[in-house]
């Protein structure tokens, strides 16, 4: 069947809730990226739990491109707030970095970081938190980032990450600067 | 050999990593440009003239072996500029990946400053990469 | 240190107000644009009543009213007058004609499509140019389409008349060849190259009405992208995708980049420009 076809059906789906599910599937064994874009557009604009939990599955693929394109979608849509603490508390490190990544997108999404950050003993998760609170974060942040900042001492890049996203937050001057 | 900077191309959402990999690689000498994925890599890729290009796995639109492969697609000088892939997965398939999508080296992530430094200054302007 | 008139950001605002417009736009504003943004900034924090850049970044995060729009726009400059962009009308005439044409059957025409087109400048530039620079114009049927989700903006388009300011990079030649004097400092196009263009409502979002339209060699989509949100970048860039024929390639503005938008056309770097170009069908799925 041909790519133009299979995009029609993804789009056609967009608005039934009920292929939120069947649209999952689809896009792990898609091969085209044109209807696998398709797809991914047809979820978001299904939206809701079901949309989260078709995606939720392909944070974990060893397809860099699926991991990806099922963040996009759990950017988009607001319902994947509820899957978040459980992502970020993830026993696999590379996935609990994308959950830091989906917590850009969530009103409450530094609270959570910054609770992930008094335990979080991953370095590249760490840094993936840092990255989002110099974004998002607030002065209420500013403990957690201390306890990250007091477990690196020495790991340079740890260090400097920290620093950025305190001066970034408005609690002092810049690494370097 | 020209005594000009050589120019590194890094390719990484987070622009934490982007600020450090130019806060050390700056004072050494490279001059630094940055892209957040494979699809705006490709396009100052294409302008020709980096030396290396310092690519991270995960990114949003377009993964690092994504623009690899496409990378390695393209006609010389520009298909063949070396890659160091930067990436927080450390599994010999992960490695594997990378080298069959047309990556030079492998780091594991985080990146160390005198690693990092070391190998760039080994990898930027090296032979053409070749399959 | 001398008395600075006070800024709108510290320093390490600025550059959290730089990783943000980076992240989401591509537009790379360089520590040498200092001055100039904290200028615009300072506008936008006060017609939205920030009083602090805190809460002035809050605002612009949530998109409230559309802020990104407001302040992108202060920062790049949106006008739009005949020949804007001249680098990608040289890049149309001698790289990607040529392609599109060797690909026809006789008769086939070459199609065209300038979306959205606001009053008209871009559509009728490109008229204008393809008859001036492009060798080739007579052996084909080339048909220009300009359409808009803005019906006043249409309605200016299809009457065709401009100001000195619009009319600024055409030489004095060929406003006397394309365009009749109306009024005061006003031009008209001629009548027959307004009746060569065809002009449509449409709504990049909406995918129907999109494909109404039918398929298109060469596809304008400048400074509009950019300001949507991420899901309905994506609905966009699918509706484009199809808008295009296999081979077919889409222009973005000169600050847009694909790389915010989407990863389904191949980036073609050519000598004037940087376009996209949906990938070629493969022979079978």
């Amino acid at each position: 069947m041909d790519a133009h076809v299979r995009r029609g059906a993804a789009r056609r789906l967009s608005v039934d809730p009920g292929a939120a599910d069947a649209l999952g599937r689809a896009f792990g064994v898609e091969g085209d990226p044109s209807v696998r874009e398709a797809i991914l557009a047809a979820l978001v604009r299904i939206g809701g739990v079901r949309a989260v939990e078709a995606v939720l599955p392909y944070l974990r693929s060893d397809d860099a491109a699926l991991r990806t394109g099922a963040l996009d979608v759990l950017k988009s849509l607001p319902e994947s707030v509820e899957c978040l603490p459980a992502l970020l508390d993830d026993p696999d490190a590379d996935l609990r970095v994308l959950a830091a990544e989906v917590a850009r997108a969530m009103p409450n999404g530094a609270a959570l970081l910054c609770r992930r950050l008094l335990h979080e003993h991953d370095p590249n998760v760490c840094a993936a938190a840092l990255d989002v609170l110099a974004e998002i974060g607030g002065p209420d942040c500013l403990p957690s980032l201390q306890v990250c900042a007091e477990r690196y001492v020495s790991e340079p890049f740890l260090r400097y990450a920290v620093a950025t996203a305190v001066a970034r937050i408005g609690g002092s001057q810049a690494p370097g600067s | 050999m020209t005594d000009r900077a050589r120019r590194v191309l890094v390719v990484d959402d987070s622009a934490l990593v982007r600020r450090w990999v130019r806060h050390v690689l700056e004072p050494a000498g490279f001059a630094i440009e940055e892209a957040l994925n494979g699809i705006e890599a490709l396009e100052k890729a294409l302008g020709g003239g980096f030396d290396l290009i310092v690519v991270d796995v995960n990114m949003p639109r377009m993964d690092g072996m994504t623009f690899l492969r496409s990378l390695r697609r393209q006609p010389l000088p520009v298909g063949g500029t070396p890659a160091l892939v930067a990436s927080t997965e450390n599994g010999p398939q992960d490695r594997e990946a990378a080298r069959r999508a047309g990556a030079n080296f492998y780091l594991v992530k985080p990146l160390d400053e005198e690693i990092l430094r070391s190998h760039v200054a080994a990898l930027a302007g090296a032979p053409a990469w070749t399959p | 240190m001398a008395a600075a008139s006070p800024r709108a950001a510290t320093e390490e605002e600025f550059l959290k107000l730089c990783d943000f417009l980076y992240r989401h736009t591509g537009l790379a504003l360089t520590p040498a644009k200092r001055y100039y943004v904290d200028r615009r900034l300072a506008e936008r924090m006060e017609a939205t009543g920030a009083g602090s850049f805190g809460s002035y970044f809050a605002t612009l995060r949530a998109d409230v009213g559309g802020e990104m729009e407001l302040l992108v726009n202060s920062l790049t400059v949106n006008e739009t007058y005949f020949y804007r962009e001249d680098h990608q009308l040289r890049c149309l005439t001698s790289s990607l004609l040529d392609p599109v044409a060797r690909r026809k059957r006789r008769g086939e025409p070459i199609r065209i499509w300038s979306v959205p087109c606001s009053t008209g400048e871009e559509p009728y530039s490109i008229a204008i140019w393809l008859l001036e620079n492009w060798p080739a114009v007579d052996e084909f049927e080339i048909e220009i389409l300009g359409s808009d989700i803005d019906t006043r903006a249409l309605a200016a388009a299809r009457d065709g008349s401009y100001g000195k300011r619009a009319l600024s990079r055409l030489s004095p030649d060929l406003v006397g060849k394309y365009f009749d004097p109306a009024g005061e400092e006003r031009w008209q196009i001629i009548e027959g190259l307004r009746n060569s263009i065809q002009l449509t409502q449409a709504n990049l979002v909406d995918g129907a009405e999109m494909a109404r339209h039918g398929r298109f060699d060469v596809v304008f989509c400048r400074n509009v992208l950019i300001y949507f949100d991420d899901a309905s970048r994506r609905i966009a860039a699918g509706n484009l995708y199809d808008a295009l024929l296999p081979g077919g390639y889409i222009c973005l503005g000169h600050a847009e980049s694909m790389s915010r938008i989407s990863s389904l056309f191949e980036v073609v770097r050519t000598e004037e420009a940087i376009v996209y170009r949906r990938p070629e069908e493969k022979a079978h799925d």
